[in-house]
């Protein structure tokens, strides 16, 4: 039931990116849509009465969460971050040559 | 789980204020909760590492999209093939959701996972690579070619930036 | 050795973001002695691969075993890419050394073009799919980059709406990875072939569904082509080249493929989808390409027809169609980035890119003349050229497995393509001319690229014959037939 709460979160980005004129909108969707992503991945490897995956001294460690997703996630943060900074800057230069941030209003190539 | 769901509801909730309100800075703001939000739902689900990292990052992206929007504003108006636009996004969307329901089902109960590699990871990655935090031997000893692509990732993007505000791009 | 693919790219491309900015010379030199480099390299998988008796190569990273550890695997489809991607990449790059003396700060152009060519060839050696995910963000951004690298108004629309698009791409993509990260519990492609033989669900269709739009809209088919004709008209010509010579080709084809053949196994359901996405993608591209006057669009819009054509023929499934299909990619490949190479010599020679200005080519530069009419006689299918014998190939593919619906698509809107192709031409290159063009000569690395991959399309009819082609092409195409069997393959490498 959870997973399917996610994938909502993931099509709310889905129609932000799709709908929206305004290009920071369309950014923030996107955003929203690799929150969702992360977030889905952590949830599939949780494990109920688990601890984080770190070993400490003098406690007894019953079940440990999966460590895998933890570390793919740790790198599509990072990606995500790197795509978002690239996307914003050809934002602010577009701004600049076309003096608007409406799409419908940046249509210099057609056909 | 119910803090889990109760987040994850905030976070919906959230997500739509940014997206449907009117103000750039304001949807900025929202997105800046929704990130919060999930940096929380991280530290429910026992994963402090990447906790920490979603607040860095959530941190730098709010920094680089407020200087994109400072002192730009957003119009607003419908015009034309709004509302068949709309509807057909909406049938779309909906459709998307029913099948994945279908394929959500299929797969492990939430807390249960399937663990078949990261049961070598859990056992013997202290000994194989003597570190404490198993989520650091993973990246940096089992996957570590993955640490190199994601460093990569960000040359390329700080090369991607450079090139991309360059004052002058063709020689005319 | 096949670390060497990617550690070359890499630190070639560090090297260079350190010194360019300070030695012009040094930062052309050092990419184009990378590229030939990987060139020779990928030539001696070839011979790295006869040698060996099972035909599969694994490179383990680190020393650990996978599943518990990442690993390459070097098998016929992949030294078949390798070349290809190393081939045309080595000649766009001593294309570009005078090309893009147009735009400043050449250095970040170098830096941005060798991380592609690192993240292509990452892409194609990798065994793993989140390792495949990363690689694929690794080209992508620096592409999102080098489409808006002369930062004019158009260059910036096109790259916005083409990176929009394509992260939208990897999000799916990575949600596909995630779903069956948790239904299999393993990310190794050979290990997931043999979890998903045992337990078989529905939940298959939802995730081929996914990749399919994710890699999908990278390969730009049908339904997700919108961002390929802006980006590859406004890009340098030759990131053009690259882009729609390899890029399209590894990211899209490539990757679907050896999920959909090596890790799921192709059925019936999926077969018929790539048969009409690749459908749709031909007649679309071909239609859509007929009313163009801008020269770039319409070669953007003929590789949409072309990949159609490449899909189809690997969604038939049996052999004749995967080896027709690999053909064609191989051949498009080289034809396609020649043609965009020569748009790039016709603009410089007249400075526009339409059509209705330009006439007359053939009395002021023949040598672009000569290239392009080659280049225009191997898409549309003329013999002896390479693209008639792999068309041909694709239609005995489709007679073949019985469906002459589509055998018959395939000729027509190859004629299609031959008369548009032949509008362009004469409208470029003959007749009188329109303005009063500048005749500039074109430098010397600019006219060796050309002819050499005009030489190259001349001659590709020849790697069928059976002993070129078995060491070249057959190979390629047992390893995607062999499907599941990949993973029993790449597990007996790995003892």
């Amino acid at each position: 039931m959870i997973y399917f709460l996610c994938l909502i979160l993931f099509s709310i980005g889905l129609y932000c990116v799709l709908r929206k004129r305004n290009l920071i909108k369309i950014i923030i969707g996107l955003g929203i849509m690799e929150y969702a992503v992360n977030l889905f991945f952590i949830l599939v490897g949780y494990r109920l009465e688990g601890r984080s995956p770190i070993f400490a001294k003098e406690k007894i460690i019953l079940s440990m969460v999966d460590p895998i997703p933890q570390a793919l996630v740790l790198t599509a943060i990072v990606i995500g971050l790197a795509v978002t900074a690239l996307i914003v800057a050809i934002a602010i230069r577009i701004y600049e040559r076309y003096g608007t941030f409406d799409i419908t209003q940046i249509r210099k190539l057609k056909g | 789980m119910i803090e889990l769901n109760l987040i994850l509801i905030f976070m919906i909730l959230a997500a739509l204020v940014a997206v449907e309100i009117k103000d750039l800075l304001s949807s900025v703001v929202a997105v800046g909760a929704v990130g919060l939000g999930l940096s929380l739902a991280f530290l429910l689900l026992k994963a402090p590492d990447l906790a920490i990292t979603q607040l860095v990052v959530e941190i730098l992206c709010l920094i680089i999209l407020i200087r994109a929007t400072i002192k730009k504003d957003l119009p607003f108006s419908t015009s034309g093939r709004w509302l068949f636009n709309t509807i057909s996004t909406l049938i779309f969307m909906a459709i998307f959701l029913f099948f994945a329901y279908f394929a959500i089902k299929d797969l492990p109960k939430m807390g249960e996972p399937l663990i078949k590699v990261s049961k070598f990871y859990l056992e013997r990655g202290k000994d194989l690579t003597g570190a404490t935090n198993l989520v650091s031997s993973v990246i940096l000893d089992f996957r570590a070619y993955d640490t190199l692509g994601e460093a990569t990732v960000l040359f390329t993007a700080v090369i991607g930036v450079l090139a991309v505000l360059r004052k002058v791009g063709k020689i005319h | 050795m096949l670390p060497l693919f990617v550690a070359i790219p890499l630190g070639t491309a560090f090297v260079i973001s350190l010194v360019g900015k300070f030695y012009k010379r040094l930062s052309d030199l050092l990419a184009n002695f990378g590229c030939f480099l990987l060139l020779i390299l990928s030539f001696f998988t070839l011979s790295t691969l006869n040698h060996k008796p099972s035909t599969i190569l694994v490179y383990k990273i680190g020393g650990w075993i996978p599943p518990f550890g990442i690993c390459m695997v070097l098998d016929g489809l992949t030294s078949f890419m390798l070349i290809t991607v190393n081939l045309v990449t080595f000649l766009v790059a001593i294309y570009s050394i005078s090309y893009m003396e147009k735009y400043t700060d050449k250095w970040k152009f170098w830096t941005l073009f060798m991380l592609m060519l690192a993240g292509m060839n990452g892409v194609i050696i990798t065994g793993d799919m989140f390792n495949l995910f990363v690689f694929l963000e690794i080209s992508a951004i620096s592409s999102y980059a080098l489409v808006a690298f002369g930062t004019e108004a158009e260059e910036l629309e096109a790259s916005f709406k083409y990176a929009i698009m394509g992260s939208v791409a990897s999000s799916f993509i990575l949600l596909g990875v995630a779903i069956l990260y948790s239904h299999t519990s393993t990310l190794n492609m050979a290990d997931m072939a043999n979890v998903l033989s045992e337990k078989s669900s529905d939940l298959l269709k939802f995730v081929s569904v996914l990749f399919l739009m994710g890699f999908g809209l990278k390969a730009a088919l049908v339904p997700f082509h919108a961002w390929l004709p802006d980006a590859h008209p406004s890009a340098p010509a030759s990131i053009s080249a690259m882009l729609s010579g390899i890029f399209i080709k590894v990211l899209g084809i490539y990757a679907l493929s050896r999920i959909v053949f090596n890790v799921f196994g192709l059925t019936p359901l999926i077969s018929s989808i790539f048969i009409t996405l690749g459908i749709l993608s031909m007649i679309l591209g071909g239609f859509l390409a007929f009313g163009q006057i801008d020269i770039k669009r319409l070669y953007a819009y003929s590789s949409i027809s072309q990949i159609g054509y490449i899909t189809l023929s690997l969604g038939l499934g049996t052999p004749q169609g995967v080896m027709a299909g690999l053909f064609h990619l191989f051949n498009h490949s080289l034809f396609k980035s020649l043609l965009f190479l020569n748009s790039g010599a016709i603009e410089s020679v007249t400075q526009t890119r339409d059509l209705r200005r330009m006439g007359g080519l053939m009395q002021k530069a023949p040598l672009i003349s000569y290239t392009n009419i080659i280049g225009a006689m191997s898409i549309s299918g003329i013999p002896p050229l390479n693209g008639f014998f792999s068309k041909l190939l694709i239609v005995l593919a489709c007679i073949q497995a019985k469906r002459l619906d589509l055998a018959t698509a395939a000729i027509l809107v190859s004629i299609l393509t031959l008369i548009y192709y032949l509008k362009a031409t004469g409208m470029a290159f003959f007749g009188t001319a329109k303005t009063q063009n500048s005749a500039k000569k074109i430098s010397f690395s600019m006219n060796f690229s050309l002819v050499i991959l005009s030489i190259l399309c001349l001659i590709g009819g020849l790697i069928l014959i059976p002993n070129v082609s078995d060491i070249f092409l057959k190979k390629a195409v047992n390893a995607l037939l062999n499907g599941k069997n990949y993973a029993n393959l790449v597990f007996e490498a790995l003892k």
